[in-house]
Order: structure tokens, then C-alpha cells, then sequence
């Protein structure tokens, strides 16, 4: 008995894209573009976004040209089978590295604020198996979900920045250029890596209801997530002004600090629960779409099969770090490599579509 | 085949169970004390601190227990220890049950040591306690801090989570402590630009304390007595660079809790002249704050000048010179003068000593200077903690009286 497979429509594919990307700003990032640029961290989203919408924009429109064809048959198209296969292979090897580093980064967040004592094996496996249940369900599923939980996760968000609103002080986001400007351009790069996931999104075209969906839905996202990534790193700012420094996971600083009265304190079992189950979105997203990629570079149709011992392997390299700053430090190269890679692809691409005559000959063809 | 399905899935959901319960940290109620307070005190071996924790009895007060138990409502117990932290275990040579952070309300740290250089260390390696959160408020006591605990005896609120929840609360509900939680410290500390503020407490009344005015007093000067328990929460302690320097007054403690806008503060009723009064008579006031004030500076002189606006609310409570405020709206206008005159001189001279005494402002005014500046570099180069003692300061208290109290028609009558 198969069921007809469903497609994605824009907002589960809008949903999903908002968890992967929405939720770095409650981990290490705001910290980690505090460190960089001090209190001029929120523009940092803003200006790496604007950057980042060149070769996004031109990543669409030389997809545009293929409808139905998802980014590693297109790049395939393009390149040639070799050339293709090298390529594709490196994001996968980047895709591996962040998301070993990412899902430890999870861990070590539940485990410094949450669960304490228990081993960090432990939860780390209890992680990988949820989300390798969700991921096995398909991307359907996860799209389903994801846009049964955007409502709880955007709220709890908001209930907690409200919350927070208390202890701000908003004039801590000045001066305005923080270390100058040049510092501020120089940390442009860094931020690029904040979008990698769009490029790699890119890959369930063909699970999508239909092209413009695709592109109107990243556009969509792309907008929330800049807005909601700066936002977010600003109220930080606000509230632990220079404190920020030293404190490693900002969100939940802040929902183990506010309270709602005084006789509502510790409620951080609020937001927990929600934080967690978009985590476990974001990464089964993220495993799935990898065991996509690992099946189109060695051609394995039934792909689905690879994901329990794809996350094994995640698994696996993301014990290799022994401690949440080593985790920190192997991360630094990641965002200074991942964006400007895939933001240099996404111009390869356009460029021998350009050489090879394919935007004219898409044109000829509408004409005829 | 379907019936081996759904054994799979039932036994999946089975083992989901025993994740439930929360692998290694499966907490025990039974099995926790929990510390309410923490003293931290110099100890005599140097490298040491000597910790007091003060250990509430969850028994005591509630419904289940609270008939038949006789239990003491808390339990005090000092030691030296290296740091807060370990201590915890060593505790647990006397203490029977697991000792736990997580509920710990305050910090209470004595004077001496708070005058320490090595106080403030001594606190960034407290914080690296997971279970200690940042909404646990620091104080500074008189004398040493076990004496505190051990002195401190509340008559009627037992319970000592309870006690300090709520002495704490109104304290700052009404402006005479500093909101000083260890988040607003650290954050102050780590800013580096404005002196932090610990609310100031003692257990142990001064003799023949001075008469003052009804916010005049620190802790320990307020001459109560009666059946009553000796400890006081009133003024604040001023640290400069992590350490302590000066103690406010309960009154100089409002003003910092009315200029700083991220305080919350709501009950502040005071005494002032009666300008109508022959006598020196007094009158009542109940202040409110309901908006932000407005900072404005002017950075470019020799001088920074700084004006400040402080948009409060008068509630008029009493009215010693029975004037007539209904017939005489020249009185209404004559009134309000004189306390937007009176604020502003209470304002500024408190402002300027600040700038002699204390060295630095107790709240976060560097932060409405930062949009003055372009870059981090500017505003260091301009530094601010020493530009600060120079600048002329001016308070513009924008006063509205939003009533005059319940007798309208005073037996009286008129004003002289």
C-alpha cells in the first residue's frame, strides 16, 4: 500500500527553512558575533544578508532555468559529471562538519543548563535517535510538523524577549558603529555563514509543489530569518550589554533569569520543551537533507535507509571534541569557510549557465 | 507481520519511559536541601572563605506537614571551605540530605570581606555553579554574615525562603534597597563604566541610633523596638571596580532607584517641607513613576553637561497647614513650585556628591552618553569615568500632582 507522496507546499518548505536558520540565534551565535564586533553584533545579520542576496539571487535564477531539477542535478548539468561530484562532495563534507558540530553544540547546552550530571553519550544519542525518527518519516512529515510548531516557537520567542523587555536597556547598542567601520565590513564574511543552509535547501526542489513556490518561499524566509536573527542578537545585547562576552548560550541565560511575577520564577520548563522540539526539527531536516546529498553522489535511490547511519557517523566525529570550548574553536574556520563556498558555487554556476548560453536559449524557448 | 510492528512500536514506547524520569539527573525531592541563603565571609586561612548556608525545612509551613512536625524551620551551618562550589559536598558531613543551589534566593556577603580585593573572584567562581541563577540577589550585612543568619530570627514569616522572598520585594518595591540581583551586578561590573549597588542589611541593632528623617536611615539605625526581629534591610552599599567603597542612605537609594529607568519601583511615599507652614512642618507624598526619564548631554565642551528629566507623580497625602487647595489654585501652583524645588536641590546635591564622594554614577548613565559617539574608540578616548566627576550635571524634575489627598474641605479652612 504507498500512498501517493505528497509535496511540500511553501509555508511547511517557509517553516522548516525558519527553524534550521531562526534557531542559531538562540545557541552560541550572538555570543560568537558579540566577540567579533561588540555591540554592533545586530547589523552584523543585516549586512552579511544583504551580501549573501547576490549569489542567492543568482542561485534561483539559474535554477529557474531547470524547474524540477534539484541543485545537485543542476550543478551536475552544468559542470559536467566530474567536476559536479568533487563539488557536491565538498558540500557534503562541509554539511557533515556542521552538523557533527551543531548537534554537539545542542548537547552541550542541554547538558550545561538542563541535565547536568548525565553523561553527555547519553544525550547526545537520545538526540540523534529523535531526530533520525523524524528524519526517517520524510521531508513531509517534518514540513508537517515544523508548521504545527512555528506558532508555539515564534510565541515562546516573543513571550521571552517580552519578558526580558524589562531588564533592557536599549541605548547599550550604542555607538552606533561599535569598533568601526572597517571592522564591521571586515566581519562581513563571518556572517555569510550565518545563510549557508538556503544554498543547501536548494536541494528539495523536487519535493516542492512547484518552482515559484520554492523561490517565493526562500525569498519569504530569507527575510524573516535576517530580521529575526538581527532582532534577536540585538535584544541580547540589550540586556547583557557587554556581559555578553562572557556568556556562552545568551537564550538561555535569559529564560533561566526572567520570571513572570514574583511568583512564577524558574520557567524556563516553558520555553525548554519548545526550544527542543525545533532543535529536533532543525537537525532531522538537516540529517535528511544530507542522506539526500550522500544518495545523488553515489546514486542510491532509496536514501532514507542512510540516515541512521549517517547520524551514527555525526555522531561520532561530534564526540571527538572533549570539551564545549574545543566545540567553539572548531567552529570558527567552519563559518569563515562554509558561506563564502557556497556564495562562490552559487556564482560558478550562474556563470557557465551565463557562458553556456542557457539563459538565452530559455528564452528562445518562452518565445517560441 | 503487523502484530511484530506493533510489538516494536509498543516496546519503543516502553523504553520512552525510563528516559522520563531523567537519566542521571532524576532528582529526589526527598533527597534535596536546599540552601536559601549563602554567606560568604573572610576566613582566617588565607585562600579560604568561610561559608554560611542556611537550609530551609520544606516540611515546615506546608499543608501535608504542617500540624504535626516540629520540626525547626531552618537549619544554619558555617565552615571554611575553598570556594562555594565544593562546598557543597562538605556539607555534607553534617547536612543528611543532598545539597542543592537551586533554590538559593540571596547572598548575603559581609561587609569586611565585601571591602576585599578578593571578594569579587571570590563571586565569579560562585557563579560558575550551574545551579545558582542569575535572579538571586547579592547583599552586603554589617557584621560577619553567619552572625546574620544566626541573628536573624523573623518572628512570624518562619520560613526562610518566604521572609527573604518578601523583605526583599518591598524593599524594592519602595526604593529603600537596591535592586541587586547578581544579573544586574555582574552586568555593572562587567560595563566597568558605573558603580554597583548591593542592598545593605544587618541583624544587630546600634545603640542610641540618631532620630532621622523617615528614609534617612542605613540598616541597623532605625530604632525599633518592640517584639520584633532585629534585622534590617535599608540603603545600599556601593562597590567601585568590585569593591566596596561607600554605603548609601535608604534616601539616597530612592534617587538611584528613580533615575534608573530599569528598576521597578512603585511605593515611595515621602516627607517634605510644607511650603505653607510656619512650623517646618511636613507634608505627605505618595510618588509615582510611570515614565522613562529623559537624558540629554552635550558632549562637545570642556565640560559634558548633562541634563536629566524626571517625569514624577505626586499624590499629596496629608496637609499639616490645613491650606485650601480648592479654592486657592494660586496654592496648587505654589505647591508644585515648591517641590519641583525641592526635588531639584535634593537631586543635584545628591548627583554632586556622586561626583566628589562616590566617585562614579550608581546607575547606568554612561549608557544614554554612548549615542553620542560614533565608535567604541571615541567613547574610550573619551573616558568616561573620568570625564564624568567634571561634568555639570542638571536635574529638571517635571512634577505633576495627580491628587490632593482625601479631605478636600479641610475643618479649618483657608490659608494664612
Amino acid at each position: 500500500m504507498k500512498q501517493q507522496q505528497e509535496k511540500l507546499g511553501i509555508r511547511e518548505y517557509v517553516c522548516i527553512a525558519f527553524l534550521m536558520i531562526g534557531m542559531k540565534g538562540t545557541e552560541d551565535t550572538p555570543s560568537m558575533l558579540f566577540s567579533h564586533v561588540q555591540n554592533a553584533a545586530w547589523m552584523i545579520p543585516l549586512l552579511s544578508g544583504g551580501l549573501f542576496f547576490i549569489p542567492l539571487f543568482l542561485l534561483l535564477k539559474t535554477l529557474s532555468l531547470f524547474e524540477d531539477k534539484n541543485l545537485f542535478e543542476v550543478i551536475q548539468l552544468l559542470l559536467g559529471k566530474y567536476i559536479a561530484f568533487f563539488i557536491s562532495f565538498i558540500i557534503f563534507c562541509l554539511n557533515t562538519y556542521a552538523i557533527s558540530l551543531d548537534t554537539r553544540t545542542y548537547t552541550n547546552i542541554i547538558r550545561a543548563y538542563y541535565f547536568t550530571t548525565t553523561p553527555i553519550l547519553v544525550l547526545y544519542g537520545i538526540l540523534m535517535v529523535v531526530c533520525v525518527y523524524a528524519a526517517k518519516k520524510g521531508i513531509q512529515r517534518i514540513g508537517s510538523i515544523s508548521y504545527i510548531l512555528i506558532f508555539y516557537v515564534a510565541l515562546s520567542f516573543f513571550f521571552a524577549f517580552w519578558l526580558s523587555m524589562k531588564d533592557s536597556q536599549f541605548e547599550s547598542i550604542f555607538p552606533i558603529w561599535g569598533p568601526g567601520t572597517l571592522e564591521l565590513l571586515k566581519a562581513g564574511p563571518l556572517g555569510i555563514g550565518l545563510w549557508g543552509e538556503f544554498f543547501i535547501l536548494a536541494s528539495l526542489i523536487s519535493f516542492m509543489t512547484s518552482f515559484k513556490d520554492f523561490r517565493n518561499g526562500t525569498w519569504i524566509a530569507f527575510g524573516c530569518v535576517v530580521i529575526q536573527l538581527s532582532l534577536a542578537t540585538m535584544l541580547f545585547i540589550a540586556l547583557f550589554d557587554k556581559g555578553l562576552s562572557v556568556i556562552g548560550y545568551p537564550f538561555h541565560v535569559a529564560i533561566r533569569y526572567i520570571s513572570i511575577g514574583e511568583f512564577l520564577p524558574n520557567i524556563e520548563t516553558l520555553f525548554f520543551p519548545i526550544w527542543l522540539s525545533a532543535a529536533f526539527i532543525r537537525f532531522a531536516a538537516f540529517l535528511f537533507i544530507n542522506a539526500l546529498i550522500f544518495g545523488h553522489l553515489f546514486n542510491i535511490k532509496e536514501y532514507q535507509y542512510l540516515i541512521p547511519s549517517l547520524a551514527t557517523i555525526y555522531l561520532l566525529i561530534g564526540m571527538i571534541p572533549e570539551t564545549p570550548i574545543d566545540v567553539a574553536l572548531l567552529k570558527e574556520p567552519l563559518r569563515y569557510v562554509a558561506g563564502p563556498t557556497f556564495a562562490a558555487i552559487s556564482i560558478i554556476l550562474w556563470l557557465s549557465a551565463w557562458f553556456k548560453g542557457e539563459f538565452k536559449h530559455a528564452k528562445n524557448k518562452k518565445n517560441m | 507481520m503487523q502484530k511484530i510492528k506493533k510489538t516494536c512500536n509498543l516496546l519503543l514506547l516502553l523504553s520512552m519511559v525510563f528516559l522520563l524520569s531523567g537519566c542521571w539527573d532524576r532528582a529526589e525531592l526527598e533527597n534535596k536541601s536546599y540552601v536559601i541563603g549563602l554567606g560568604i565571609d573572610r576566613s582566617k586561612d588565607e585562600g579560604k572563605i568561610k561559608v554560611t548556608m542556611l537550609i530551609a525545612n520544606p516540611e515546615v509551613g506546608s499543608v501535608q506537614g504542617g500540624g504535626g512536625s516540629n520540626e525547626k524551620p531552618r537549619e544554619i551551618i558555617t565552615f571554611d571551605a575553598i570556594d562555594v562550589i565544593t562546598a557543597k559536598s562538605t556539607a555534607n558531613a553534617v547536612i543528611s540530605r543532598e545539597i542543592s543551589y537551586e533554590l538559593l534566593k540571596v547572598i548575603i556577603v559581609s561587609e569586611e570581606f565585601a571591602r576585599d580585593k578578593r571578594f569579587l573572584p571570590t563571586l565569579y567562581t560562585s557563579l560558575h555553579d550551574k545551579e545558582i541563577r542569575l535572579d538571586t540577589f547579592l547583599a552586603v550585612c554589617k557584621e560577619k554574615a553567619y552572625e546574620y543568619f544566626q541573628n536573624n530570627r523573623p518572628r512570624l514569616e518562619t520560613r526562610p525562603h518566604k521572609y527573604f522572598q518578601y523583605m526583599i520585594e518591598h524593599g524594592i518595591d519602595n526604593g529603600y534597597i537596591a535592586d541587586s540581583t547578581l544579573f544586574r551586578f555582574i552586568k555593572t561590573i562587567e560595563r566597568g563604566t558605573d558603580l554597583a549597588l548591593a542592598m545593605y542589611t544587618t541583624a544587630e541593632r546600634e545603640k542610641n541610633p540618631p532620630i532621622k528623617g523617615e528614609d534617612e536611615y542605613i540598616a541597623g539605625q532605625l530604632n525599633a523596638f518592640g517584639e520584633l526581629d532585629d534585622t534590617q534591610f535599608i540603603g545600599s552599599a556601593v562597590f567601585r571596580n568590585g569593591v566596596m567603597t561607600q554605603i548609601l542612605t535608604g534616601q539616597e537609594t530612592r534617587m538611584v532607584n528613580i533615575l534608573d529607568d530599569t528598576v521597578d519601583i512603585h511605593d515611595i511615599l515621602i516627607n517634605m517641607p510644607d511650603p505653607f507652614s510656619e512650623r517646618q512642618q511636613q507634608i505627605a507624598a505618595r510618588i509615582l513613576k510611570t515614565e522613562n526619564n529623559t537624558f540629554k548631554m552635550d558632549m562637545k565642551g570642556a565640560k559634558p553637561k548633562i541634563t536629566i528629566t524626571i517625569p514624577l507623580k505626586f499624590e499629596i497625602m496629608s496637609n499639616p497647614s490645613m491650606v485650601n487647595y480648592v479654592k486657592g489654585g494660586k496654592n496648587r501652583q505654589i505647591l508644585k513650585k515648591h517641590i519641583a524645588a525641592h526635588m531639584k536641590t535634593t537631586f543635584e546635591s545628591f548627583l554632586k556628591n556622586t561626583q566628589t564622594k562616590l566617585k562614579g554614577s550608581p546607575f547606568p548613565l554612561s549608557r544614554y552618553a554612548l549615542k553620542y559617539f560614533a565608535t567604541n574608540q571615541e567613547f574610550r578616548d573619551f573616558n568616561w569615568e573620568k570625564s564624568f566627576l567634571e561634568a555639570e550635571i542638571t536635574v529638571k524634575p517635571d512634577i505633576e500632582i495627580i491628587d490632593f489627598g482625601k479631605q478636600l474641605m479641610p475643618q479649618k479652612g483657608g490659608s494664612k
